[in-house]
């Protein structure tokens, strides 16, 4: 309903406050006769509400917030009239580097599925975010996940990461011969090992699935500080 | 007595496991104990006929389960190896007559008789399987060097550890020639993917589809590279875990060769 868009006042509820957008930029009177119409059918529940005058991106002129602050709580018994706690919107960047300085991912609670063992034929594992098997994945097992699967041993069965449709995902063995793997939506055929002895990664490039040397590619080479996968 | 109850698998059919059954259980037998090998695999009895018994089948263990007769009645003693028993499997019912705790009563009955009782599986892993495993105290998975005998066996290895089953391992069918060449899986490879405990390696071996069709025993035959790995088999299940696993490879040196030429044992496999 984009006509609503352009209310002069616009009320939602936000947890235990109702949230009222004003346009700043109308004269009092007017602002008041707006708030009166939906406080008059909320009587009700205006009475000891805390409200929350928000006058948006706009400037609010001096005292227009008190101003109908007072009228709210005069006319309509209200608790409470507070404009919005503020924060700066910071770019993204910012936001990283003062994670990194803080160590944020010191409170990161590990969505990672770590497993040991064999997993055999018949088997099937899954994971809602990564899975991190210590161990042979064999041929006729299949370990799923939402996100990365990391095989520290031989990848020999069938591996399905990124599951439904993170096609950021990657799947990583040490040995890396597997039967099919699947990131995201794609499939790929497991192909004959590569004979070199080093790691090898799979993950999604020019909507295709391509197997490469971890240690050579490198994927997560180029991030600048390290992050929470 | 308080015998074993050794359960012989592979999950794939054809692979070996009767005549590995046979085998094993006349390999003990000949050493002095007391076997019993009964035949699971209820509708296609197989294990009357690789031992040349079939003639002499009246009861079988679906009887017995059913209280029919008796268990004495129903097994038959092998004429040519003292203390060698056969239970035989019914031809013509179904897997699912028997139920897991009618094994267990079974199997509770050979053990007071026999030190050795081997379950011979059917293939697969359906109700067949299930009644064989539910009394074993140890299993024997048998498995060829070939891809889809190695899934099949990774499976049942997987479903014996959900039971605190723990498997060992024989390697049938070698053929050490293609092995060298690069055309068959070595024992190591199958090892590596299934990685239990292994308790032999038989080499491929045309004397034992002789055996098999004339129902005599192949480790009574001394020649036989199969009946002789058959023999070590056995003592490794009874008593002497540590007898060194020989391979079927390392015969092709040099030194071998001169050892069977100076009249050495032959076919120390």
């Amino acid at each position: 309903m984009s006509n609503q868009e352009n209310l002069p006042v616009r009320l939602k509820g936000v947890g235990d406050s109702l949230w009222v957008t004003i346009d700043p930029t109308l004269p009092a009177e007017q602002l008041k006769k707006e708030l009166a119409r939906p406080f008059e059918r909320l009587r009700h529940l205006a009475v000891n509400a805390r409200v929350i005058l928000d006058p948006g991106e706009a400037p609010a002129g001096d005292g227009l917030i008190e101003e109908l602050g007072q009228f709210l709580k005069d006319q309509y018994q209200v608790g409470q009239v507070s404009p919005p706690a503020r924060e700066k919107p910071t770019p993204d960047v910012h936001r990283a580097r003062s994670k990194d300085a803080g160590n944020g991912w010191h409170y990161h609670r590990s969505e990672a599925l770590i497993l040991s063992g064999r997993v055999r034929s018949g088997q099937k594992i899954q994971a809602k975010k990564h899975l991190i098997i210590m161990g042979d994945l064999n041929p006729g097992a299949e370990a799923i996940a939402g996100g990365d699967i990391i095989v520290l041993g031989s990848l020999l069965g069938t591996a399905i990461a990124g599951q439904p449709d993170n096609e950021d995902a990657i799947i990583m063995a040490l040995d890396f011969r597997p039967t099919q793997v699947q990131i995201g939506g794609l499939v790929a055929a497991g192909t004959p090992a590569s004979g070199g002895n080093s790691p090898e990664f799979a993950r999604i490039d020019n909507n295709a699935i391509v197997v490469m040397d971890y240690i050579k590619a490198n994927p997560f080479k180029r991030l600048a500080w390290p992050e929470v996968r | 007595m308080d015998g074993k109850i050794i359960v012989v698998t592979s999950g794939k059919g054809g692979v070996g496991k009767t005549t590995v059954t046979a085998s094993i259980g006349a390999a003990l037998a000949l050493q002095g104990k007391r076997v019993a090998v009964i035949d699971m695999d209820i509708g296609l009895r197989n294990l009357d006929v690789v031992m040349g018994l079939e003639n002499r089948i009246v009861f079988n263990v679906v009887d017995v389960i059913q209280g029919r007769c008796k268990l004495k009645q129903a097994m038959i003693k092998d004429r040519r190896i003292d203390n060698l028993f056969l239970l035989p499997a019914s031809q013509s019912d179904d897997k699912n007559v028997i139920k897991p705790e009618n094994m267990t009563w079974l199997c509770n009955k050979l053990r007071k008789e026999f030190d050795f009782t081997f379950l011979d599986c059917p293939a697969g892993i359906e109700q067949g399987f299930k009644n064989a495993i539910e009394a074993a105290d140890e299993a024997v998975v048998v498995c060829m060097p070939e891809v889809s005998s190695i899934r099949d066996a990774d499976r049942v290895i997987g479903l014996l550890y959900s039971r605190s089953i723990t498997p060992k391992l024989i390697v049938n069918r070698i053929i050490p020639k293609m092995v060298a060449r690069g055309d068959m899986l070595s024992h190591k490879d199958v090892v590596e993917v299934l990685s239990i405990d292994l308790l032999g390696l038989v080499e491929m071996d045309e004397a034992v589809v002789i055996s098999s069709n004339t129902g005599t025993p192949i480790v009574m035959q001394k020649e036989s590279k199969a009946g002789m790995a058959f023999n070590r088999i056995a003592m490794r299940l009874d008593g002497h875990p540590d007898l060194p696993i020989e391979d079927p490879l390392a015969q092709k040196s040099i030194w071998k060769k001169l050892g069977i030429k100076m009249g050495r044992k032959k076919g120390a496999a």
